[in-house]
């Protein structure tokens, strides 16, 4: 490469695997001698990491593609993510769209373009498939990371456009888990989180998701663990007995979805409503703190007003301190969309406001137990302030006045008010002086 | 480093089997096509973007990998999968699903099988790749014509249930059947077909006192 450094900028849509996967590429272009630009800035390459899950994450990659076009003609756009694996013919037609990469390959991107540059033009069919084969986060904009064990999902739930755009469940080997951990670790991560697209699912030789996250917690050094998203599947004593380990917070973010057992049915999921519950109770009889977020989608073709009482009453039932609604929007290529008794606009916003009100009151309730007690909060950010802000081990957002301490450490912070409201709830505390 | 796997690939159709006007069995060669009896495979036309998934309708040791079609009279793949020819090719994706037997159970356990419509598919798959299986087939259909292969299976084993005309052993839905049934404590329940029916059926069997655990669901619609 010359001495003038080339400038990429990325940008992400959709979930926490994205996420992590376009981390990953800025590691591994940042290396390569790239320099990391905003993506407001001009670039030389510009690496779009689309989602597809909705109609309006598909329609916001659309303008953000066109966006990234326009603010950098003559520069390399590379559109990688979901979008690129369903929409590849149309998308490999457009001008101003120079590569299309699907998932498969999005890890050998930089490869591609080091080519481009050297002159090589190379069809991004011809780059290595491996969905594991990012190289380890290192300069991330976060102090947490997020471990790639598992892609793919063949559940079919009827409203998911997943398996047909991430294909079916691949797990990583568990050595290269191991190794991609302690690599994290190394570069001075903090907080893990353990990431795929049905994490539960994980099948690799004789290991199962309970092996990898024991494998992982065992690893020396100082530092937590947490699960990012979970299916409500059957939980063997050994999954429960894992949170007694005290690097694996008491955070599970465990996808309802409806907490009507006919519209569980409608969508495919395969639990049913009193499992959730058996799991939940078995946490909280044990840890009655633990939090529990979930997902939830509003207005599921066929969903009856009682229907979604019945998710209005699971929110309080399980006090989630935080529901990921969804309003169902028809979603193409999906089972739900060939649907009947699709439910109308204005019941959908309806229900989402609804719902929106009894899981903010959930949520105040939740944190309000922290009150006068101590968090080990992992600091994110410390503003001009002198305030600290991060997480503490239940997910639960935490500020407090910094007196020396750094970004990236674990603090003990004493609890003393809410403050805020509906989504920017938050704890404020004191340092707990040892 | 793990390779991807790449699973996509094309079959020829060997014999269109046609067992009533609106249902059809398609037959694939099996040759490189592993599965487990319950699992599902996605198809694909040559030249059409959709794609729908469908259980497996042959046992794991037969000569031929098949499915069992009912043709959806306003639907959009299903038509055009019943004007196919022996020769035309079709795109395989899977095989996918947790709906399986486990095998340890076999010798133990009793299986009752319920069945609406073309939800019957991976029953016979079962039946065809265990021999040894203890099992009742209750299959709910419209007429007696739609008990898909019924010879296949001992007499004593099935339970026809007919809503549209008095040719099955019971006349009306199978929850009809469900509801005065008894069955041994510790048998595996598999249910397929729409949701509905795999509601009531769900509601019945938790009534009579079986643990969700003993229970193992797959909705096509
Ligand atoms: C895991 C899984 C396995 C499946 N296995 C089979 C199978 O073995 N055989 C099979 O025929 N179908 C099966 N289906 C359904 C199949 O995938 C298609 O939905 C069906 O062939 C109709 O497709 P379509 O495009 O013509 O109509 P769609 O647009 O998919 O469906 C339109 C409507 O037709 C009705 N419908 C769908 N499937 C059926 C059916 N089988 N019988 C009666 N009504 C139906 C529903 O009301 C549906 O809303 C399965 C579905 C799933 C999720
Ligand atoms: S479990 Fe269901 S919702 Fe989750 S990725 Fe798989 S198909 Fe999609």
């Amino acid at each position: 490469m010359s001495t003038i450094k080339k400038k990429v900028a990325f940008k992400t849509l959709g979930c926490r695997l994205n996420q992590y996967e376009t981390d990953a590429l800025v590691s591994d272009f940042d290396q390569a001698g790239y320099e990391v630009v905003d993506f407001k800035d001009a670039a030389d390459v510009v690496v779009v990491n689309t989602c597809t899950v909705t109609n309006q994450s598909d329609q916001k990659s659309r303008n953000i593609i066109s966006q990234a076009a326009r603010n950098n003609q003559g520069s390399l756009v590379v559109v990688t993510g979901c979008m690129a694996n369903n929409y590849k013919e149309k998308l490999e037609g457009q001008d101003k769209i120079t590569y299309v990469v699907d998932n498969e390959r999005k890890a050998s991107i930089r490869q591609l373009v080091d080519a481009h540059f050297q002159g090589e033009i190379l069809h991004p069919s011809n780059l290595e498939g491996d969905v594991f084969q990012f190289s380890t986060v290192d300069k991330s904009l976060h102090t947490r990371s997020s471990i790639k064990i598992q892609d793919g999902c063949d559940n079919f739930c009827t409203f998911c456009i997943i398996p047909k755009v991430r294909g079916r469940a691949v797990s990583r080997p568990l050595p290269e888990i191991v190794e991609n951990v302690k690599n994290t670790l190394a570069n001075g991560f903090k907080e893990l989180v353990i990431t795929g697209v049905n994490i539960g699912r994980y099948e690799w030789e004789d290991k199962r998701f309970e092996d990898v996250l024991e494998a992982i917690l065992d690893v020396p050094g100082d530092f937590r663990v947490r699960i990012s998203s979970l299916e409500p599947d059957g939980f063997g004593n050994r999954f429960y007995d894992l949170f007694k380990h005290p690097k694996l917070a008491p955070h599970l973010h465990l996808c309802l979805q409806s907490g009507s057992d006919k519209v569980l049915l409608r969508m495919r999921r395969m639990y049913a409503y009193s499992r959730f519950a058996e799991i939940v109770d078995r946490f909280r009889s044990q840890w009655p703190d633990f939090n529990f977020t979930t997902d939830l989608i509003v207005g599921f073709p066929g969903e009856t007003e009682v229907d979604f009482q019945e998710s209005i009453e699971a929110i309080r039932r399980f006090q989630f301190s935080h529901v990921h609604a969804f309003k169902y929007s028809v979603r193409k290529g999906t089972r739900a969309e060939r649907m009947e008794d699709q439910v109308s606009e204005p019941v959908k916003t309806a229900r989402s406001a609804e719902l929106r009100e009894a899981s903010e009151q959930m949520r105040e309730a939740y944190l309000k137990r922290f009150i006068g007690r101590v968090q080990t909060v992992l600091v994110e950010k410390i503003d001009s302030k002198g305030f600290a802000s991060g997480y503490g081990e239940h997910y639960v957002p935490v500020r407090f006045k910094a007196k020396n301490c750094q970004k990236n450490t674990f603090q003990k912070v004493r609890i003393e008010r809410l403050e805020g409201e509906g989504d920017n709830l938050e704890l404020l505390g004191q340092l707990v002086e040892d | 480093m793990q390779a991807i796997k790449v699973d996509e690939s094309f079959y020829k159709v060997k014999e269109v089997r046609r067992l009533t006007d609106e249902t059809f069995s398609l037959r694939l060669p099996k040759s490189r096509f592993r599965f487990h009896a319950g699992q599902h495979i996605s198809l694909g036309i040559q030249g059409d973007y959709q794609s729908r998934e469908y259980s497996i309708y042959s046992g794991e040791n037969d000569e031929h990998l098949e499915v069992l079609v009912k043709e959806v009279k306003e639907g959009y793949f299903s038509p055009k999968l019943s004007h196919l020819k022996p020769g035309d090719w079709v795109e395989v994706n899977g095989p996918f699903g947790k709906f399986r037997i486990d095998e340890k159970k076999i010798k133990d356990h009793k299986f009752v099988f319920i069945a609406s419509g073309t939800g019957i598919a991976p029953f016979r798959s079962m039946v065809r790749t265990y021999p040894e299986l203890d099992y009742q087939l209750i299959h709910g259909v419209r007429y007696g014509h739609e008990a898909y292969d019924k010879e296949e299976y001992a007499p004593e084993r099935h339970v026809l249930c007919t809503t549209g005309d008095k040719t099955g052993q019971v006349n009306g839905r199978l929850t009809k059947y469900l509801k005065k049934a008894t069955f041994d404590k510790n048998t595996q329940f598999y249910l397929c077909g729409n949701s509905n029916m795999i509601f009531d059926a769900l509601e019945l069997l938790k009534n009579k006192g079986f643990d969700r655990d003993q229970i193992h669901c797959e909705v096509y619609f």
